[in-house]
């Protein structure tokens, strides 16, 4: 229940900055841009009868309309924003604990030309993330999702209008740690990379193939640890490439660095694709 | 998890189309889920009824089809059945193939008056 007006939409999420905590803005999606409450309706079990009703002036109404249209069409309008700017939209995806964030501190940190960055933080509750990300001196924003399990295209519209994006920069959206639910929803990024560390068995992309379906680029996290494990990365990348064919593959480390000069000529090779 | 933000876009998606054709009550809402759509539509048939019950469109009973996953071999143009994204051409055992069905998610129409 959001605990700021009781209503319980179990879709409310929270966007802070970091040392703007108590200042939570408070947003509930919908058409009119406000804030509606649908449970008006108290009396429902009073109608559980209806079937027998002999409805004369039913009508069929065709819609044929995807569920996810809402999603796509602001999506759409976030990737505009993206291609207007030059901004290259990186959505990142992956398990929980995989490393997404190690990899972003590391990636700000030491890339290779000083372009603009900045970081839309997705996570069901907690500033953690977003506050690592702080102290590396770029933009961040974080999006709490409550008891969503996901973010969604108006979360990251919201959360743009606070955040400071550069041109022909990087902006990175850390989604949700999730195999499942973010595959679904698309907000607007320019490519989607998921991030897949060696401790977490090389059976994933089997039992979750609509996250690997859904990206451009899987990061291989953790390969510091490869000789502990039994992760085997050939047949990993032979049983994706069924499912997704044109999915790219870098073998990283954020620990030690292993792999990073080839994330970050892929960074700019794509950044500057989308420039032009 | 997210069927049941999928349910609250239905919601919305309903109410909003009910409005345009000025129907006052809902009592049918059909919707169509591909095998391979990525929602599991028990499920989500279930948080449906959930999101239904507390909102305005508390009389709606929610129908779903389930449609099937149909691929078409990249290779041999052949059409077969899909249950999975591992499942390969039975007649040239070839990947990859393209999805032509199945991942349907949409709502076809309403009954109310």
């Amino acid at each position: 229940m959001c605990e700021t007006c009781g209503c319980g939409q179990p879709d409310e999420f929270t966007i802070r900055v970091p040392g703007q905590n108590e200042n939570n803005e408070h947003f509930h999606p919908d058409k009119q841009g406000g804030h509606y409450h649908t449970h008006s309706h108290d009396h429902e079990h009073e109608h559980d009868h209806y079937y027998e009703h002999d409805h004369q002036g039913d009508r069929v109404i065709e819609i044929n309309k995807e569920i996810l249209a809402e999603n796509n069409l602001v999506a759409e309008r976030n990737r505009g924003f993206f291609e207007g700017r030059g901004v290259l939209c990186l959505n990142l995806v992956s398990s929980p604990g995989s490393g997404k964030t190690t990899i972003l501190e590391k990636t700000i940190r030491e890339r290779n030309e000083g372009y603009p960055v900045s970081v839309i933080e997705g996570d069901q509750q907690s500033m953690n993330d977003a506050e690592r990300i702080n102290k590396t001196g770029v933009p961040v924003i974080q999006v709490n999702t409550g008891t969503g399990c996901h973010l969604d295209s108006k979360m990251v519209s919201k959360a743009l209008k606070q955040l400071e994006v550069g041109n022909h920069g990087v902006l990175f959206i850390e989604n949700v740690g999730n195999l499942v639910c973010p595959a679904l929803f698309d907000l607007g990024e320019t490519k989607r990379v998921v991030v897949m560390s060696v401790t977490e068995g090389d059976d994933k992309p089997e039992k979750y193939p609509y996250m690997f379906i859904s990206c451009q680029l899987c990061l291989i996290n953790k390969s510091d640890l490869l000789p502990y494990v039994d992760f085997d990365v050939d047949k990993f990348i032979s049983v994706v490439k069924k499912i997704n064919p044109t999915l790219e593959f870098i073998l990283i480390s954020a620990k030690t660095g292993e792999g990073f000069e080839k994330w970050f000529d892929w960074l700019d090779k794509n950044r500057k694709c989308h420039v032009t | 998890m997210h069927e049941l933000s999928l349910a609250l876009d239905v919601i919305d998606l309903v109410t909003e189309e009910a409005g345009k054709n000025s129907l006052k009550d809902v009592y049918e809402i059909h919707i169509e889920v591909g095998e391979i759509s990525g929602v599991d539509a028990d499920v989500f048939q279930r948080a449906m009824e959930i999101v239904l019950k507390n909102s305005s469109l508390g009389k709606a009973k929610v129908k779903i089809r389930k449609t099937p996953g149909i691929g078409r071999c990249t290779a041999c143009d052949k059409d077969f059945s899909v249950s999975d994204f591992l499942a390969c051409c039975p007649g040239c055992n070839g990947y990859p193939s393209e999805i032509i069905g199945g991942k349907e998610l949409r709502v076809t129409s309403i009954i109310g008056e």
